[in-house]
């Protein structure tokens, strides 16, 4: 009996073992793909908006809820970024936002406040954004990974800080109050075109899953692991650990920047709320509650939360008199569930999951 | 006689690695054993374990008949035994006596044990209210030792108490170390082979994680051979 | 660069002499000079409340306690709660001597803090001492909770202390500036505490055993002292010092639900400035942050720069986290 292959040699081969592994992948991408028709033929409104002259309109539900997938992807991005530093590198930072707004800023600067043609603005913005995050991700890192965790996470903390204030009161920018971004393309402009925009952030988002499973899977993704789990033990078996760190605050830094160019592109504003605190917090959240340290885990945490977020804005619970609106508790409800996930299930959903199916198939 | 501390094919794990994979020794109460073995062979490991502050995940540790396993390092501490750990870990910040209060299990301890101790190191009472980082590296040994020596320790765990000391302070540990022996029973490490043998009356050797031999160290004096083979070092 | 002690006390000593003379070039006239610096010892008093916490909880249990101004926070509120009319609880009738009842407030105060902050340690951190990395997120995600319930309880709205009570109405001149003689009650308050705890380290044996713990907390357990019943203590203890600062704070700033944050960074930066662990590191940083941020405020008035205050404490934490990450009087870890 001849022992079978290890690598896939005939087409036939190929495809099953595509399939056997990202199977499951490639279903969800078709559906994801044919999400917008999917909900328009159910709720029999158009994916392309309704005409109105020459415009389209964007209403109907269709439209309504590629907005809240293009919202999902953007915090999926975002929660994803920050798993590579913190759940595959072990560094904890706390000024996350600051690269995602950032990138939301350069972006919205190069077109909004630049004479170029449209087109144009944008793939330079897009270019520049991304250089400015990683560039602020490399000087970040080299200034001080060399600290102590604890010190590298209160200075991250401090800078988003100093960020947030100085851009909040920044004359050119327009303070706090930001500016809005008119001069888009229109083919991407998601009042306009959503349909166009919901792929491009659909593209971005499988992007950033695939960039990032393959990272993790590289020889340079087990030395991440390896500085989590001891970076002493990486040090004295002879790797550059401070190198391995900066490359992933540097890859982390223009991931965050991607959805925060998609930020600005689906609001078509930029102000400070782009560095506040929300956008290291909400990562945070995801991360840790989807499954810190896992693949699919951020991505879970993403899209749950920000589906669950959205329904609460609308659902009222009531006890016996009381009648409680739930969005004043969501963020409590929230708090608590992710101080739960700390205690008692520190993997996470996706974590905590894997951690039972290995249990029962090591038991069969 | 009996034996005051039987270890029994302890496993400890430092993280993922297995440091020690079988470690059995025993300490016969009123003598000094010593551990010998090359560096890193997890004589220092074994010492932590037996206190509790790397608890073995298999085997068993048993002091005078009851069991330490599960114990915390603390309560450990608290049935009797003494923990003089290697770098001697005094407190820097605070002066000796405080150092010495601090290791009272009762109130009054280091009023009843004074005399002893000052009589084992006469240089500790000169340097009473110094902070610990001003003494000097053997100084700081017989401090380490002393405070071990204050509440009624039955059992000492002594890691490299010579390490980096000069020959002259060597010799006056050795000395103390055999004067309070006589009240206590001393499990010992030692890297350097000639103390050993000075002190021990019994020695095992820790090879890679495992105990590997035992016996008497005036046996041990005489094989060249196999001192030569477990601790890579010829005796001078 | 070799510090020790002496060129770090010389270094505080710059700084000061720094603070005060560009305090003294700012101010039109002597008396709001005095002012700059009371309101900046002021600050730096109930920066101390809080730190002292920080720093103690971090030397000795190597966790960043991240909600500790939400304990500040906490504190402001139960005080300002127990001593106004409604909210949660109304003492206006049981109690209507208003300063006998801001008494009550603030022990009112020390004991929900002191309360939370032992549950906290207790009930939560003690499960992750294996994971240090869990525990910095833990302090996090209770100091998310804590802003909620807050806002749960009491709104977001601010609230601003309008309960009139003995030492906090009356002013006193300095030169010709009037200044609150509560400011000069905290100041008196922050000082005593200052001295007191200084004492505590020094002289008793928990005192000792904090010192030795914060050292080489593995060694004091080998001895056989029960570290984890210290930890819990300290912990309580830093969470109520915080908390009875809010409450005493509140008199005069108020209760909002910004002071958690506010506090906490600028908390944190007095820790890092003085040296993580180091008791004298934290009391002098307390003084200098507190000055610096007074003296910001007393520059930015008139300019355009009306955040200089807010980001102070924060260039001070970057600076010093670049230069000298241990601080003033830290050891370098």
């Amino acid at each position: 009996m001849t022992a079978t292959t290890s690598t896939p040699n005939t087409p036939t081969q190929k495809v099953s073992r595509f399939f056997r592994r990202d199977g499951l992948y490639a279903i969800l991408l078709v559906f994801l793909i044919a999400f917008p028709f999917i909900v328009g033929a159910i709720t029999e409104s158009s994916p392309f908006g309704i005409a109105r002259g020459d415009r389209m309109i964007m209403r109907g539900e269709s439209v309504r809820w590629q907005s809240v997938l293009i919202e999902v992807y953007i915090f999926a991005i975002l929660a994803m970024s920050y798993n590579v530093l913190f759940g595959f590198t072990g560094v904890i930072s706390f000024g996350h936002a600051l690269f995602f707004g950032t990138a939301g800023y350069v972006f919205g600067l190069m077109l909004e406040f630049t004479a170029l043609d449209d087109s144009v603005a944008l793939l330079l913005g897009v270019i520049a954004a991304i250089v400015s995050c990683g560039l602020l991700g490399l000087i970040i890192g080299l200034v001080t990974l060399r600290l102590k965790g604890v010190y590298f996470a209160i200075f991250t903390l401090a800078i988003a800080e100093m960020f947030f204030i100085f851009f909040g009161r920044w004359q050119v920018t327009r303070a706090e109050d930001g500016f809005a971004v008119t001069a888009l393309p229109l083919w991407i402009d998601p009042a306009q075109n959503r349909l166009n925009f919901y792929y491009v952030a659909l593209a971005l988002f499988v992007f950033t899953f695939v960039f990032i499973r393959r990272l993790i899977a590289s020889p340079t993704g087990a030395v991440f692991k390896a500085i989590r789990e001891n970076e002493d033990r990486a040090l004295s078996i002879g790797y550059n650990t401070l190198n391995y760190k900066l490359f992933s605050i540097t890859a982390a830094a223009i991931l965050a920047g991607l959805a925060g160019i998609l930020q600005v592109l689906l609001n078509k504003k930029v102000g400070p709320e782009l560095l506040s605190v929300t956008y290291t917090v909400e990562p945070l959240l995801m991360t840790v509650i989807g499954g810190v340290g896992t693949l699919t885990g951020p991505v879970i945490g993403a899209s749950g939360l920000h589906l669950l977020d959205i329904f609460a804005r609308d659902a009222v619970i009531t006890l016996g008199d009381t009648v409680i609106d739930v969005a004043n508790i969501w963020s409590l409800v929230l708090g608590i569930i992710f101080i739960l996930v700390v205690i008692v299930f520190p993997l996470g959903v996706v974590g905590t999951i894997r951690g039972w199916t290995m249990k029962r198939r090591a038991k069969s | 006689m009996s034996n005051i501390l039987e270890v029994r094919d302890i496993h400890t794990f430092i993280g993922q690695f297995h440091i020690l994979e079988g470690v059995s020794v025993s300490v016969p109460t009123n003598g000094i054993t010593v551990l010998l073995g090359r560096n890193g062979a997890g004589k220092t490991t074994t010492l932590r374990s037996i206190m509790g502050l790397t608890p073995p995940a298999r085997g068993t540790v048993t002091f005078d008949g009851v069991t330490l396993n599960g114990k915390s390092p603390h309560a450990i501490a608290r049935m009797g035994i003494g923990f003089v750990p290697e770098h001697r870990a005094i407190f820097k910040g605070l002066s000796v006596r405080e150092n010495l209060q601090l290791a009272e299990h009762r109130g009054g301890d280091f009023a009843r044990k004074s005399d002893f101790i000052f009589d084992l190191f006469p240089d500790l009472k000169r340097l009473i209210e110094l902070p610990g980082g001003n003494l000097s590296g053997g100084q700081q040994q017989m401090l380490a030792v002393a405070r071990a020596l204050v509440p009624d320790n039955r059992l000492l765990l002594i890691d490299e108490p010579s390490e980096g000391l000069a020959p002259v302070i060597i010799e006056q540990m050795i000395a103390a170390i055999q004067r309070l022996a006589t009240g206590s029973s001393v499990l010992l490490v030692e890297q350097n082979f000639r103390v050993a043998a000075k002190l021990a009356q019994q020695y095992v050797i820790i090879d890679e994680g495992r105990s590997a031999i035992n016996g008497d160290i005036s046996a041990l004096v005489q094989d060249k051979a196999l001192v030569q083979q477990y601790l890579g070092i010829g005796t001078s | 660069m070799m510090i020790n002690r002496r060129t770090s006390a010389i270094a505080a000593l710059l700084i000061f002499v720094g603070l005060i003379s560009v305090a003294l070039l700012n101010a039109g006239s002597l008396g709001n000079f005095g002012i700059t610096i009371l309101s900046g010892l002021f600050q730096g008093m109930l920066l101390f409340l809080v730190a002292s916490g920080l720093s103690i909880i971090f030397g000795l249990m190597d966790v960043l306690n991240l909600a500790q101004g939400s304990y500040f926070m906490i504190g402001a509120y139960v005080a300002y709660d127990a001593q106004h009319v409604g909210g949660l609880v109304d003492l206006t009738s049981t109690i209507p001597d208003p300063n006998v009842r801001f008494i009550v407030a603030v022990i009112a105060a020390i004991i929900v803090g002191g309360t939370l902050g032992f549950i906290l340690e207790r009930g939560l951190l003690r499960l992750l001492y294996s994971r240090p990395v869990f525990q910095l997120v833990l302090t996090f995600g209770v100091s998310l909770v804590v802003l909620e319930v807050i806002k749960f309880i009491w709104s977001t709205t601010p609230y601003s202390w309008t309960e009139v009570f003995g030492v906090r109405e009356s002013f006193f001149q300095l030169f010709d500036q009037r200044f609150s003689t509560y400011r000069l009650f905290v100041i008196g308050v922050g000082i005593f505490l200052i001295v007191a705890i200084a004492i505590l380290l020094r002289r008793s044996k928990i005192g000792i055993i904090i010192r030795a713990g914060v050292e080489d907390g593995e060694m004091v357990q080998a001895l056989g002292i029960n570290v984890r019943a210290v930890f819990t203590l300290v912990f309580t203890f830093g969470c109520a010092v915080a908390a009875f600062g809010g409450a005493i704070a509140a008199p005069f700033l108020g209760a909002s639900t910004s002071l958690g944050s506010a506090f906490l960074l600028q908390g944190i930066a007095v820790v890092v400035l003085g040296g993580m662990g180091s008791y004298e590191g934290t009391a002098i940083g307390s003084i200098l942050v507190g000055m610096a941020i007074a003296v910001a405020q007393d520059a930015a008035i008139g300019t355009s720069f009306a955040a200089l205050p807010s980001i102070t404490p924060m260039l001070l934490l970057v600076l010093v986290l670049l230069l000298r990450p241990s601080g003033l009087f830290g050891s370098a870890r």
